[in-house]
């Protein structure tokens, strides 16, 4: 696949792998992440990645931008022979209740399903992380069945409580920690998404692959869920 | 303990170092000094390394208690600091004694003034970095702003240096009106050559809509050829212009990741200029080669390596 490169300013240059939401473009960019990340280019302060593209942030004291694009074109062009990185399978427990799902009776409207079959179509699919950025932990993960493909609120809510797990578009996620947010919420977890105690600080990383795991409220608080 | 006991907190004070760096794959903003400039010098005057956590006081409001002997620098917007009944100079070095109390007053030039004090201050170290992210609520002090009753630990020294100034020719000034460099890039070829023309060619407003994150300024409206993207990675200093047709230059804190189409970005030895720029203050576009770009950003840095900060 080919890769456009960009500036982006002075000292980062953004490549371009494609311009839509799509898992062979998306693997393109986690794969050249991995490679840049694990190539560990002295003056590469910052590697990020989102849907289709990549953003590598150079240090302009030491590196050039044709200069940079250079190092970054031979370390991808060795990548390609090189396995798909290995991501790894999170599973998330949910506790998709109505005290906690605070969109579940407004969406079960809007689609014209049961809180059943909602929850049934949120838990079926395996989930790949397409972009981590809003907040730190903050992960985009894409894509929901077509049939809970929804708008976000017309009044986003000035706090989502934490652990918050909602959806917008053909996208969901999960809030890593109080904040302002328009996705509509179906339950909650107990899980840390963005933890001091982590390896890597955050619990997902992009290209991670992700389930979401019903449990009762009883389970919830039991793993240290608040209400 | 010596350090400062703060009295009042002001609008927006904050811990602030260069930033964070590396972190923002999970979403981390880089945050750190809004004007590195004023910062460097502050850190510069009183011996330390440019990477030294520096109070960063925004339009000012804060009131501090020194609890033992320490050197300090004051550099950037003038806030008409008072200390013992007298204005304290910007841009040098002063002595403090325990006891004394640092008055604040609020800046009329410029947004920002940061205040070194020789060893840096001992606040808690998150995440690779001093910096405060207010916005995600770490670093710094429990990652928000000052407020009274906090305290700024800073290590005792035996001996203060000798009293250091910034030569006048080097002290920056901050107009009213200023230009920033803009390199074009990220969707450049979404901006006609008319909507490119009315860009450079216009003075835009800062009315104060703005704060870490970024600044919005008023004035010509420039229409894309898109109204969104796919989101994707954004740098310090981009410029993005969002359906309502007015720039939005990101800055320290700014979003990792956005889906606003960009022209491209101020550079960011300019990002700094406009930083201080005070509401009501003008700017203008005026673009730049990638050469150019690098040689500024590389003499701006230099300056810092040659007098051995860096």
């Amino acid at each position: 696949m080919k890769r456009v490169y960009k500036i982006a300013s002075e000292s980062s240059v953004i490549l371009y792998f494609g311009e839509s939401i799509d898992p062979a473009v998306s693997k393109e960019v986690q794969k050249a992440y991995h490679a840049l990340k694990e190539a560990k280019v002295e003056g590469f302060y910052e590697l990020i990645p989102s849907y289709a593209s990549l953003m590598v942030v150079y240090d302009v004291l030491s590196l050039t931008f044709d200069g940079a694009c250079e190092r970054i074109e031979s370390i991808l062009s060795h990548a390609n022979t090189l396995v798909e990185h290995a991501s790894s399978i999170v599973t998330i427990p949910v506790y998709y209740g109505l005290d906690v799902g605070l969109d579940l009776e407004l969406l079960c409207e809007e689609k014209g399903l049961s809180v059943e079959e909602i929850i049934a179509l949120h838990v079926k699919s395996t989930y790949s992380v397409y972009a981590i950025g809003f907040a730190p932990g903050f992960a985009y993960l894409g894509e929901i069945d077509a049939r809970l493909a929804t708008s976000r609120l017309a009044n986003p809510r000035k706090a989502v409580p934490k652990g918050s797990v909602a959806i917008a578009d053909r996208q969901t996620a999960v809030y890593p920690a109080q904040s302002p947010g328009g996705w509509k919420v179906l339950g909650r977890t107990p899980t840390a998404m963005f933890d001091a105690t982590y390896k890597g600080l955050s619990l997902l990383h992009v290209g991670d692959s992700v389930r979401f795991e019903p449990i009762s409220k009883e389970m919830f608080l039991r793993l240290g869920g608040e209400l | 303990m010596n350090g400062f006991l703060v009295q009042n907190g002001g609008i927006q004070s904050s811990i602030q170092d260069m930033g964070r760096q590396g972190l923002s794959d999970i979403g981390l903003t880089q945050s750190g000094a809004m004007d590195e400039l004023a910062f460097g010098y502050a850190n510069m005057l009183v011996g330390n390394t440019l990477n030294t956590p520096a109070l960063e006081i925004a339009m000012g409001g804060v009131v501090l208690e020194a609890q033992g002997m320490m050197r300090i620098a004051i550099c950037g917007a003038n806030m008409q600091v008072m200390c013992k009944e007298k204005v304290l100079a910007l841009w040098q070095t002063h002595i403090l004694q325990k006891g004394d109390i640092l008055r604040f007053a609020f800046a009329s030039d410029a947004q920002f003034a940061y205040l070194a004090v020789e060893g840096g201050f001992q606040t808690p170290y998150a995440y690779g970095s001093f910096s405060t992210s207010l916005k995600e609520g770490l670093g710094g002090i429990e990652g928000r702003k000052l407020k009274a009753g906090d305290f700024l630990l800073v290590l005792a020294h035996q001996n203060v240096g000798e009293k250091r100034k910034i030569q006048k020719a080097f002290v920056p000034s901050y107009p009213e009106e200023i230009t920033v460099r803009l390199l074009k890039g990220y969707q450049e070829e979404r901006f006609d050559a008319e909507a490119q023309r009315r860009f450079f060619g216009s003075t835009y407003t800062f009315k104060g809509e703005g704060d870490r994150m970024g600044y919005r300024l008023s004035g010509e409206k420039i229409v894309p050829s898109v109204t969104g993207i796919l989101s994707e990675p954004i740098c310090y200093g981009a410029v993005q212009i969002p359906s309502h047709g007015e720039p939005i230059v990101l800055l320290k804190e700014r979003q990792t990741i956005g889906g606003y189409p960009k022209i491209g970005s101020v550079i960011g030895v300019d990002c700094f200029k406009l930083a201080q720029l005070k509401t009501g203050g003008k700017v203008c576009f005026c673009e730049v080669s990638l050469e150019e770009a690098h040689r500024a950003t590389y003499a701006f840095y230099d300056f810092f390596k040659k007098i051995g900060v860096c």
